[in-house]
């Protein structure tokens, strides 16, 4: 590197990992070769239902997987690869350069801590703040995530508080080192809906004002929408398709990233209206067959995507996905209307001729 | 708070209540104390003599003999019915009266006076030394999981949980004291540090076995409370592995040691039965032994007395550990 490339390094970039649990019955394979960047001050969501190795990834970036997870690929941080840090157990760089925050606020507290102690133990190990500067500031982190009655609040037990309040405890514990990158894996799948929309406001809110990137993993593309500069569907340890969030949502290309914003419930859709449920289940991630792991629930399966695994197309930044019949193009169309016309795909799927099924 | 004491405390009168009832019977039905404390005489028939219908067959004056024997069922009150005379000894006790050895006419309180710090002592150090070796080795077996040093460590202490105490002590006394003779072999009492040093290998025989349990214990729960949320956090918040281990994980792992510790003290002092007589320790456990073989029930009564309550109260401090350990047990 000599000088500064004219476009940014990217603060994150995740090159070709795979992680794998040996088990009784096989290797588990979590994730199987998934690649992104993430830019200084950006948001990427990572979408994608239970299963498929969102969590995983995000684990695997904070080195919180079991001992036993065999992992592969390149994970690199500002210039520096995150797994060698890790291995060689390096101080003030997890938890300071990045942190995560916990999908359930009611167990990612030690209940037999005080709040403000749990905050303030991060600044007295990370920056070296005595005690009390510690307390005080956490106090203070406590005010700037919207906690009512912060200097009560720093004397409490998690238990004496609710799911949302917890949460904020949470956020506030994983911004205390001013963090450039944090991962919040489903942060609101646990509270309230009522709760849900203010988190994801603080978060965005303290994601603008910090200046800080962030990967917001979940399962519900609504949670993305209008969040996240970029957004990566991940499917049985793949990334599927990704592209900037206008893009993904307006212009898909995935099969499985269509039917994923089908089964979002929509406030213009009538009462009683039914959801469309995506047919199946998720695959089993133990000796995967060689194909398109989506193809046995995918409306557009042909012959072809059961004869091997479809390659992330295009250049790495850009919109790629892996599909071979994708939809909104001509070869999706006619694959479309092939299946609706045998009633069933390549894979057995049976397909009705109107669309969904009423 | 207060209602929680007074349960306690109406309690540790139900049990003492129990406890003294049961070995009061005990000794007093399954052996007659009159033969503990005037011998052959317990034998005469004073009535009978009184009356003149048994002819006198001792050879001192029969009527001294038989005034003996009445001044001892005076004095412990053995003329009156075993009922009665177990209430005579709880209002005895209740106004400080332990009463006196059988053995040797010498107040129980004193006896107990002088026997108990030993005893003490000895399992204070037993408990320091049991709590001392499992907590690290519950730590770094539960650390490194199912590898070598956690497997080995499984042999272990099934090893020292099925060596009796005897044989631990007999091992330890050889090796330590007699072969390389880093300790001593006998009981010390010369001086505090003497003394506490004697014990060492005594406290080491009777905390080893309990070492070896807890430290089951600590492993299994650690292991547990590792893989909850909040150790994953503590993680992402950059904390190296042993902080996380002390600060975060130790303290919500210790509920089932901090129990086995409270309940342990009875077995323990069964223990010090055997260990006090190995080592040839003056302590509370080798005078139940001998009391016990004599029938000398004021003695052995106030020994099981003060078990009952040295139990009771250490299970109530163990009580107010719990609430120490985990806030959330307050707000209940």
């Amino acid at each position: 590197m000599v000088e500064q490339a004219s476009a940014p390094a990217p603060l994150l970039s995740v090159r070709d990992l795979h992680v794998r649990f040996p088990t009784e019955r096989g290797a588990v394979n979590a994730v199987n070769g998934v690649s992104f960047d993430l830019y200084e001050g950006k948001t990427l969501a990572i979408v994608g239902e239970s299963g498929s190795g969102k969590s995983v990834t995000a684990k695997t970036l904070m080195n919180l997987l079991p001992r036993t997870a065999q992992v592969s690929g390149e994970v690199t941080y500002d210039g520096q690869d995150v797994r060698a840090l890790a291995a060689a157990g390096t101080k003030h760089f997890f938890g300071v350069q990045m942190t995560m925050v916990f999908q359930d606020p009611m167990t990612s507290l030690n209940p037999v801590k005080r709040v403000g102690e749990q905050i303030a133990e991060t600044l007295r190990y990370h920056l070296g703040r005595s005690r009390s500067e510690a307390l005080e500031e956490a106090e203070e982190l406590l005010e700037v995530v919207g906690m009512p009655e912060p200097a009560r609040r720093v004397s409490q037990y998690p238990h004496e508080l609710s799911g949302g309040l917890r949460q904020r405890v949470v956020i506030a514990m994983a911004l205390a080192c001013q963090p450039r990158l944090l991962i919040a894996d489903e942060p609101t799948t646990a509270v309230d809906v009522t709760v849900q929309k203010h988190l994801l406001d603080l978060l965005d809110r303290l994601r603008r004002d910090r200046g800080m990137s962030m990967i917001l993993i979940t399962h519900d593309l609504g949670v993305a929408h209008g969040r996240a500069d970029d957004v990566a569907v991940m499917y049985a340890g793949r990334v599927v398709e990704t592209a900037d969030a206008r893009t993904l949502f307006f212009d898909m290309r995935h099969p499985y990233t269509e039917a994923l914003l089908r089964s979002i419930p929509r406030i213009d859709d009538p009462v009683h209206h039914r959801l469309d449920p995506i047919p199946g289940r998720p695959p089993e991630l133990i000796d995967p067959p060689e194909a398109c792991a989506f193809a046995p629930r995918c409306i557009y399966a042909q012959g072809d995507c059961l004869g091997g695994v479809p390659e992330l197309s295009g250049l790495v930044g850009l919109h790629r996905f892996a599909c071979l019949h994708p939809t909104g193009t001509e070869r999706g169309m006619a694959a479309m209307s092939a299946n609706r016309a045998a009633g069933v795909t390549a894979a057995g799927l049976p397909v009705a001729d109107s669309g969904g099924g009423g | 708070m207060a209602r929680f004491v007074l349960r306690r405390v109406v309690l540790l009168f139900a049990v003492l209540f129990a406890v003294t009832f049961l070995g009061f019977a005990a000794m007093n039905l399954l052996g007659d104390p009159l033969v503990n404390v005037v011998g052959v005489l317990a034998e005469l028939d004073c009535e009978g003599i009184e009356a003149g219908t048994v002819e006198d067959t001792t050879v001192d004056a029969a009527s001294r003999d038989c005034d003996t024997v009445a001044a001892a069922k005076a004095q412990y009150h053995l003329d009156r019915p075993v009922p009665i005379r177990y209430v005579l000894w709880l209002s005895d006790m209740a106004t400080g009266d332990f009463g006196t050895s059988f053995q040797n006419d010498q107040p129980v309180s004193e006896v107990i006076r002088e026997k108990l710090p030993e005893t003490l002592i000895l399992l204070t150090m037993a408990q320091i030394v049991s709590l001392g070796v499992a907590v690290p080795w519950g730590v770094i077996a539960a650390y490194r999981a199912n590898r070598a040093f956690d497997r080995g460590s499984t042999v272990a202490s099934f090893g020292l949980l099925s060596v009796p105490n005897f044989a631990l002590g007999v091992v330890l006394l050889y090796l330590l004291a007699l072969r390389w003779q880093i300790f001593p072999s006998a009981y010390e009492s010369g001086s505090f540090g003497g003394l506490v040093f004697s014990l060492v290998l005594p406290a080491v025989t009777l905390g080893l076995p309990l070492a070896a349990s807890y430290q089951r214990l600590l492993r299994t729960d650690l292991i547990t409370t590792l893989q909850e949320d909040f150790v994953h956090m503590a993680r992402a918040k950059g904390l190296p592995p042993m902080r996380i281990m002390f600060r975060h994980a130790l303290r919500p792992s210790m509920f089932s040691v901090v129990t086995v510790f409270g309940v342990s003290t009875g077995a323990l002092i069964g223990g010090s039965l055997v260990v006090e007589q190995i080592f040839g320790i003056p302590g509370i456990g080798r005078e139940i032994v001998t009391a016990v073989v004599r029938d000398d029930f004021p003695v052995v009564l106030a020994i099981v007395m003060l078990v009952a309550v040295t139990f009771v109260v250490l299970n109530f401090l163990v009580d107010l550990l719990y609430s120490w350990l985990d806030p959330r047990v307050r707000a209940r």
